[in-house]
């Protein structure tokens, strides 16, 4: 088996007062999309950093591509082969599309002349071709969005390093960026990203690590974790008549706990309880059913059980 | 070294691509043209002044006086006349509505005391008062010696303009450059090096700032280590610089060469124009100026670097440029006094602190003669300097371009130095 990617070890950073990660060990293994989700201040973007050797780690090792005697700014080593898209975005404002992104994919090690026709083939894939000769600041926030994905990717990186990848993109760009994603996945590029949507961390991810306070809480792949993490939910839909629900939902012995809104509930089952005897005692009650199905815990559930209710709140604020 | 090298040629290209750069490749040669020329305009015609000479005098020394006025090209006599009551008053008001400019008083006391008395609209014209004193001092001694019985031909053969040539010896061989010609080039060379290293510095300031501002710094500081982005935008940024002096420099030597013909056309024709005297600059100075102006450059680039890493935006940036400003102002503001004694001990001082000596040595090199071993002591200097700062100020710049939020305090400084 191909080794891991990326390889974190115990790695750890401190700022004046503060630790943002804190022995964080995980694992990216190739050809697969690997989330890296947390609340805000959890240290995704330290981590981050730190795998792209822009902050060498205080303590730990980071090993990319199976490299061991890689650690901390070695990563810069490996630059040509990372594809990176920081956390706030931006470019040179007065120079020419074309420019910067032959002047990015420069730095990633490319030739001159080979990134001018790369460029320009991304370009016109995104339909950016007649904007090539425009200064940045005359494209739209949205178009300037797709320039940067397209730095990002113009080098033919192994391993890209997406942070907070969705935040700020409109829906249009959104499904660029969806899509953009998979294709590399398909040609087995290996995708790290880390956000704190969990929605969509649950569609894209093989594989993910939650985060919070620079400390790992989970890590796995999506299926185990739900798997692990599965509560027995339970989603009702009424036809109709309810028939005894209510009674029946307040069976401390086959319910912990309900959201009954009436014609629809979700239910997490006491433990032990049998979902089949729910049915039954529902159907013998005069209930009309539209809907009976046993849920795996959506990834949102999972983040805030493990994150707590504090950090919810805080994630309910940002607008994605 | 290929990313360094890419870093330089963005910094160059996109610099010579904006409008900014191109104009003040036009607007150098025409400015610093126009301050060797426009004084030209302001000692040369002028216009002739218009004054009224009141003669109190009871021999023919005022007439004498009125007549050698007008006969100067400064002032144009409208009349002699003696004094009445209300006529100082009469004449107050004419200069008043601009018909005159001014009116001198000359009585008998002036050839026995000197004094004489000139009201104008402009008494601070040195060129005015410096005529008047030069034809009344003439003109009073030769009354006097005549009075005491000397022949006017006798005086007037006695009488000797002395004109004094200087030329400065530099490095025990004299050269052709006069005192004014000396300073002149001085205070060109202090100009030009003080204007290029702020605007140039600057730059560096703002295309790290932008960087970081925008997020890019991430990107590339992924890619290459801070310290050779740091030294491709300054070197960048300095071949810039070298391109504009270029540009400058072929446009001032067209300026120049046709400098007799405009000089010509600003200056009376009936005097030698008063043409600015182009110093002689030899390769040897040339030589100087520029391996200083490149010191101080990449001396004060480093800084202003460092300055644009620790801001978050330009108001930010702004305020704490300001003490690398004013460490740069140090030399030039003392440029009248390094031109001036260019052998005290404060100029030799200036020459040899690194963060003065880039305007203070050119300045006294080309006021004065500089012997060689205060030069190699000075550049060394200079050189060890700016391993020093471009040490510390790539140490801030590593740390700064990564943070956002309030700007450091100098504790937090000095923890990002020793980091």
């Amino acid at each position: 088996m191909a080794p891991p990617v990326i390889v974190l070890d115990r790695v750890a950073k401190r700022f004046a007062g503060h630790t943002a990660v804190d022995a964080l060990s995980l694992e990216v293994s190739a050809g697969l999309i690997y989330g890296l989700l947390g609340p805000n201040g959890a240290g995704k973007t330290t981590t981050i950093r730190m795998i792209m050797g822009i902050m060498e780690p205080d303590e730990g090792a980071v090993r990319l591509f199976g490299d061991e005697t890689d650690i901390g700014a070695g990563a810069r080593n490996h630059s040509a082969r990372i594809g990176y898209l920081p956390e706030e975005r931006g470019l040179y404002r007065k120079m020419r599309v074309l420019d910067v992104l032959v002047f990015l994919a420069e730095m990633k090690g490319v030739e001159r002349r080979a990134a001018r026709v790369k460029a320009t083939e991304w370009l016109e894939r995104l339909g950016l071709s007649d904007w090539r000769l425009r200064r940045i600041d005359e494209l739209s926030k949205g178009m300037q969005q797709k320039v940067q994905f397209i730095s990002t990717i113009l080098h033919q990186p192994e391993l890209v390093v997406l942070d907070e990848p969705f935040a700020g993109l409109d829906p249009v760009n959104t499904q660029v960026l969806k899509d953009t994603v998979l294709e590399l996945r398909r040609r087995g590029v290996t995708i790290l990203f880390s956000t704190h949507i969990m929605e969509q961390a649950e569609k894209l991810c093989d594989e993910l690590c939650i985060i919070a306070r620079g400390r790992r809480l989970v890590e796995g792949a999506v299926s185990d974790i739900k798997r692990t993490h599965s509560g027995h939910h339970l989603t009702i839909g009424f036809d109709g008549s309810p028939g005894r629900a209510t009674q029946i939902f307040a069976d401390k012995a086959l319910v912990k706990k309900v959201d009954d809104y009436g014609q629809y509930a979700e239910l997490e089952l006491a433990a032990g309880a049998d979902a089949q005897q729910i049915l039954r005692e529902l159907i013998g009650s005069g209930a009309r059913l539209s809907r009976f199905e046993l849920m795996e815990p959506s990834l949102n559930k999972i983040f805030i059980d493990l994150v707590g209710p504090e950090a919810a709140r805080a994630e309910a604020r940002p607008g994605a | 070294m290929r990313r360094v090298w890419a870093v330089i040629r963005r910094e160059f290209v996109e610099r010579l691509r904006s409008r900014w750069f191109w104009i003040s490749a036009v607007l150098g040669p025409l400015f610093f043209g126009a301050m060797i020329f426009l004084p030209l305009l302001f000692t040369g015609p002028g216009g002739i002044k218009r004054i009224v000479v009141i003669d109190g005098t009871t021999t023919r020394f005022g007439a004498r006086v009125a007549d050698s006025l007008d006969r100067g090209s400064t002032f144009a006599v409208v009349a002699r006349v003696s004094p009445r009551a209300g006529l100082m008053d009469s004449l107050a008001q004419q200069v008043g509505l601009h018909r005159l400019e001014g009116f001198l008083f000359v009585k008998d006391a002036t050839v026995e005391t000197g004094a004489a008395e000139y009201r104008a609209a402009n008494v601070s014209a040195f060129r005015d008062v410096a005529e008047l004193q030069g034809v009344l001092g003439r003109l009073a001694v030769n009354e006097r010696l005549e009075r005491a019985g000397v022949d006017p031909a006798t005086v007037s053969r006695a009488q000797l303009r002395i004109r004094l040539e200087t030329k400065k010896i530099a490095g025990a061989k004299t050269t052709g450059e006069s005192s004014a010609e000396s300073f002149s080039l001085a205070y060109v060379m202090a100009i030009v090096s003080f204007v290029a290293i702020a605007v140039y510095g600057v730059n560096v300031m703002s295309s790290v700032l932008e960087e970081k501002t925008t997020r890019i710094v991430e990107v590339l500081v992924s890619s290459l280590p801070a310290f050779q982005l740091m030294l491709g935008k300054v070197l960048g940024v300095g071949a810039v610089s070298i391109f504009q002096f270029m540009v400058w420099g072929l446009g001032g030597r067209l300026l120049l060469s046709q400098r007799a013909a405009i000089a010509g056309r600003l200056a009376p024709l009936d005097r030698e124009p008063a043409v600015f005297q182009m110093p002689h600059v030899s390769a040897a100075t040339i030589a100087i100026f520029l391996s200083y102006f490149l010191g101080g450059f990449f001396l004060y680039s480093a800084m202003f670097a460092a300055v644009g890493a620790m801001s978050s935006n330009e108001q930010e940036a702004r305020q704490a440029q300001q003490p690398v400003m004013f460490l740069l102002m140090l030399a030039y503001l003392s440029v009248f006094a390094l031109a001036g004694d260019p052998a005290s001990t404060y100029s030799i001082a200036l020459s040899l602190i690194p963060f003065t000596a880039p305007i203070a040595m050119p300045v006294r090199w080309a006021a004065g003669s500089v012997a060689r071993s205060e030069v190699t002591a000075s550049l060394a200097l200079l050189v060890g300097g700016i391993a020093v700062v471009t040490w510390v100020a790539a140490r801030i710049y590593r740390v700064g371009i990564l943070m956002t939020g309030k700007r450091p305090s100098l504790k937090e400084l000095g923890r990002w130095i020793r980091a």
